[in-house]
């Protein structure tokens, strides 16, 4: 695990001016050492599907007859899904996942949500992201990090600005862009490196500022090379012919430098990355199905990618989304902002298979469906199992935990 | 060591210290030779050229920028939708350089950098309202009380369409009461958290209910359907409370006197204290007057005492920056290259990260906006004006830089980097906006 960290710290300080210059190489390795992932640290992926997924085309009850009344325009038939049993089937799109499904790695906790459901995306996905309607500004993950000892490492998101989830009030995660840090090069960069030697006589902001800047030479001349490496193999993978004609999704992309970063063994335990556009208040049938072909296409190559580097036991991924959608269909075969959703688990130590129960679709309360899980509960699991940290320091408040894992 | 152009032989380095304070923190940075002025008429005269300057003449802004009423949105994949959205994204982007250009062209903009600290006091995002004309009222709004009184502040604030629609106002209805905007409103705008009773808020929901809004003008109405008719007990007065009298008593609270007063110095004092109970910046608010609050605050010891450094916020980081380059943002070769640096690095004017408006300190901090504001840096000087520092030699480069800038001193480490850099000015002026000193607001 401390080969990328020995390898590419070797590799900064050999490529010279900036660090030989500043930083005493011992120093480095010697950080890099403590902070090297032990072998076999789990690790956690959270995808964020922004826009509120519909869940029950995701996970259909296609023999309900109140799902096909509701929205006759919209609903799936059963020769138009993947059964997954308790007559529920998968969308269509979703063949990679029916197959990690069939595998036992893939768990689905049905009707996840909060109480009193807030409709605006804004709001509802501020609590999902800071586990809390109570006016915290830190996310849940935020708070996490900040429970750690520093390193930039500890959590990335991919993409441009920070999520929400990564804030912390003192100390947030690491954003990389899809690109990589670009590290500046040249006399620029060995004056900058310069510039932010830690100064004994600096205030806090000072070396918090200085500190910025040395994290930047530190992420990013680590994680450019490896950036610039083949993915890992997805040698398991059926080659697939004629399919996938519109090249990668965003979402893909940003697994891929994900993949590329765990099997060079970065020492980070948290991964954000994200899918846009669920919004689907209108044509949603054709919207949502290539939405969730691409979520489950480069999750499957991801876990397939896991495997060739023997991390699939090690790697959970988390995928939520901000709220489900009403059950009935509104004018314009779409549908507006509802309640309660699904929660994917992935990976090799999630106990596959469902969790929670589905919510009643006799028993709706203004077309809603019912909150069956609270959120909470599913990332106090997560939190205890995954980040190996007691849930109520990060969520304020104990919260029941499910069974989502075989270890 | 005799240096020329540079006032560090004659004046000390707390008053540079308070008026570098001055100039990034109740300005946006100097333009060039803005400084050396100061440094030469002291902090008394600076502080009046700055907070007692005349409030601009604007004329019709959305007049001659086209900020109108774009009406219903069109049905989806219609011709007209198309249009629709061109004139809302070019509106949007109208108003947002124009005010850009407003922070960065006036001399005093002091005026726009209490608008600035109020956006982000009732902080709403153009994210939910989407609408350009609306937002650009709401900011207007915020302009005409930016230095006046809170209450009145208040009164409009609480009736204003952007914010109700934010908050989820217009869903507000006495019989099924929505408590956002009653709860931010004592939380957040007038109070501070804890200073009320839920019981307070779900009455002041009540006393809010009805006011709705007609989306894409901003018009709104109050809908006697979903008004309540009685009596509230607020806080502990009982009386038939609307929307704007209600505003009106909370301002006048005395948890007001000391909210105000604690955001004002979360801004531009420190943002890991808080004022003194009864401080002077209290005082001067009694009769709920934002301007003399202000100039308490400046001349308060707080806002000299060396410990209370502030690290600019990427909006004031570049807006300094392009003051001191003479770079105007609508007329620069690419102006949404600039809206797009801002919201790579998180704050985007009309795009707070929530109600709460955007953090401080050290979250701006990360390797990823270091890198973002490297590159930028780099960018904007070779495009800006660095005539400060190639007019005069070499040796007298650093210096200049210091009075250019508004920075109160180099500390060692920068002062020798820049040192060795004076003989390439791009690399030169980048290394100094790029550097922990300028960063930081010592």
């Amino acid at each position: 695990m401390s080969s990328l960290t020995r390898r590419s710290f070797i590799k900064w300080a050999g490529a010279g001016a900036v660090a030989a210059q500043t930083v005493s190489f011992a120093d480095i390795a010697r950080a890099a050492e403590r902070r090297a992932l032990p072998q076999g640290t789990p690790v956690l992926v959270v995808v964020t599907l922004y826009g509120g997924n519909d869940g029950l085309n995701t996970v259909i009850p296609y023999t309900d007859s109140v799902y096909h009344s509701l929205r006759p325009q919209l609903a799936y038939r059963e020769d138009q899904v993947l059964p997954i049993g308790e007559n529920l089937g998968l969308n269509r799109s979703m063949s990679g996942l029916k197959t990690l499904w069939d595998n036992g790695q893939l768990a689905i906790v049905r009707g996840v949500g909060y109480p009193r459901p807030d409709r605006s995306h804004f709001s509802s996905m501020a609590i999902w992201q800071t586990a809390s309607r109570t006016g915290v500004k830190s996310g849940w993950l935020g708070r996490w990090v900040e429970s750690q000892p520093v390193d930039p490492f500890l959590a990335i998101s991919l993409g441009s600005t920070l999520p929400p989830l990564l804030a912390g009030t003192k100390r947030s995660g690491t954003v990389l862009p899809l690109n990589g840090l670009r590290v500046p090069s040249g006399t620029l960069a060995t004056d900058l490196a310069r510039l932010s030697v830690e100064g004994s006589a600096d205030s806090r902001l000072m070396a918090t500022a200085s500190r910025s800047v040395r994290d930047l030479f530190a992420v990013g001349n680590t994680v450019s090379p490896i950036l610039k490496n083949p993915a890992p193999p997805a040698a398991d993978l059926p080659t697939a012919i004629g399919g996938n004609a519109g090249g990668e999704s965003n979402l893909a992309a940003q697994l891929d430098v994900v993949a590329k970063l765990i099997a060079a063994g970065a020492p980070t335990r948290v991964w954000s990355v994200s899918l846009g556009g669920f919004d689907t208040h209108a044509n949603e049938q054709a919207v949502q199905s290539t939405l969730l072909g691409a979520l489950s296409t480069s999750i499957t190559k991801f876990m397939s990618q896991m495997r060739a580097v023997n991390q699939s036991s090690n790697v959970t991924m988390l995928i939520y989304s901000e709220f489900g959608r009403r059950v009935r269909a509104n004018a314009s075969q779409g549908t507006d902002h509802g309640t309660s959703g699904p929660v994917f688990l992935v990976g090799g130590g999630v106990a596959g298979g469902f969790h929670g129960e589905q919510p009643s679709l006799h028993q709706l309360k203004d077309d809603d469906m019912a909150v069956t899980i609270d959120f909470r509960s599913v990332y106090a699991s997560v939190l205890e199992h995954v980040l190996l940290t007691p849930s109520d320091r990060v969520l304020d408040t104990a919260m029941p935990k499910l069974p989502l894992f075989v270890r | 060591m005799f240096t020329f152009g540079g006032y560090f032989d004659f004046v000390s380095t707390e008053s540079r210290r308070v008026l570098s304070r001055l100039v990034h923190r109740v300005g946006f940075g100097p333009k060039p030779g803005q400084f050396q002025t100061m440094l030469a008429k002291g902090f008394s005269a600076s502080v009046s050229d700055l907070v007692y300057s005349a409030r601009p003449a604007y004329g019709d802004v959305k007049v001659v920028l086209g900020i109108t009423d774009l009406g219903p949105q069109p049905a989806p994949n219609s011709e007209a939708v198309v249009q629709y959205a061109d004139s809302k994204r070019g509106q949007l982007r109208a108003i947002s350089l124009w005010w850009l250009d407003q922070m960065v062209g006036q001399d005093f903009p002091f005026h726009e950098r209490m608008t600035w600290f109020w956006h982000g006091h009732w902080a709403t995002s153009y994210a939910k309202v989407d609408e350009p004309v609306v937002m650009f009222d709401h900011v207007d709004r915020l302009r005409q009380h930016a230095t006046a009184d809170f209450g009145e502040m208040c009164e409009a604030m609480t009736i204003d369409a952007a914010l109700i629609y934010w908050l989820d106002g217009q869903l507000n209805s006495a019989k099924s009461p929505n408590e956002n905007l009653a709860r931010e409103l004592m939380e957040l705008f007038t109070l501070g958290v804890n200073r009320y009773t839920e019981v307070d808020i779900k009455e002041a929901s009540k006393a809010l209910a009805g006011w709705q809004v007609v989306k894409s003008s901003g018009l709104v109405y109050r809908n006697v359907n979903r008004t309540f008719n009685g009596s509230t007990a607020i806080l502990g007065r009982t009386d038939n409370f609307d929307a704007v009298s209600l505003a009106r008593f909370l301002s006048q609270q005395p948890a007001c006197q000391r909210f105000i007063p604690e955001r004002l110095w979360f801004r531009f004092i420190s943002s890991t204290t808080t004022p003194a109970v009864g401080s002077d910046i209290e005082i001067a608010f009694a009769q709920r007057q934002i301007l003399p609050a202000i100039v308490a605050m400046v001349q308060s010891e707080a806002f000299a005492d060396p410990q209370n450094d502030l690290v600019k916020s990427p909006l004031e980081w570049l807006v300094a920056v392009l003051r001191a380059l003479r770079i105007t943002p609508s007329t620069y070769a690419q102006p949404d290259s600039l809206l797009s640096l801002l919201t790579a690095l998180g704050q985007r004017p009309l795009f707070p990260p929530n109600v709460g408006g955007w953090p401080g300190d050290e979250v701006w901090l990360s390797a990823s906006a270091a890198q973002t504001q490297i590159q930028a840096a780099q960018t904007l000087c070779s495009r800006g004006d660095l005539t400060p520092v190639t007019s005069v030699p070499a040796s007298a480069r650093v210096d200049a830089l210091a009075d250019w800038l508004g920075v109160a001193g180099w500390c060692d480490r920068t002062r020798s980097v820049l040192n060795g850099a004076v003989s390439d000015p791009r690399r030169l002026v980048t290394l100094a906006i790029c550097s922990p000193d300028y960063v930081v607001n010592q």
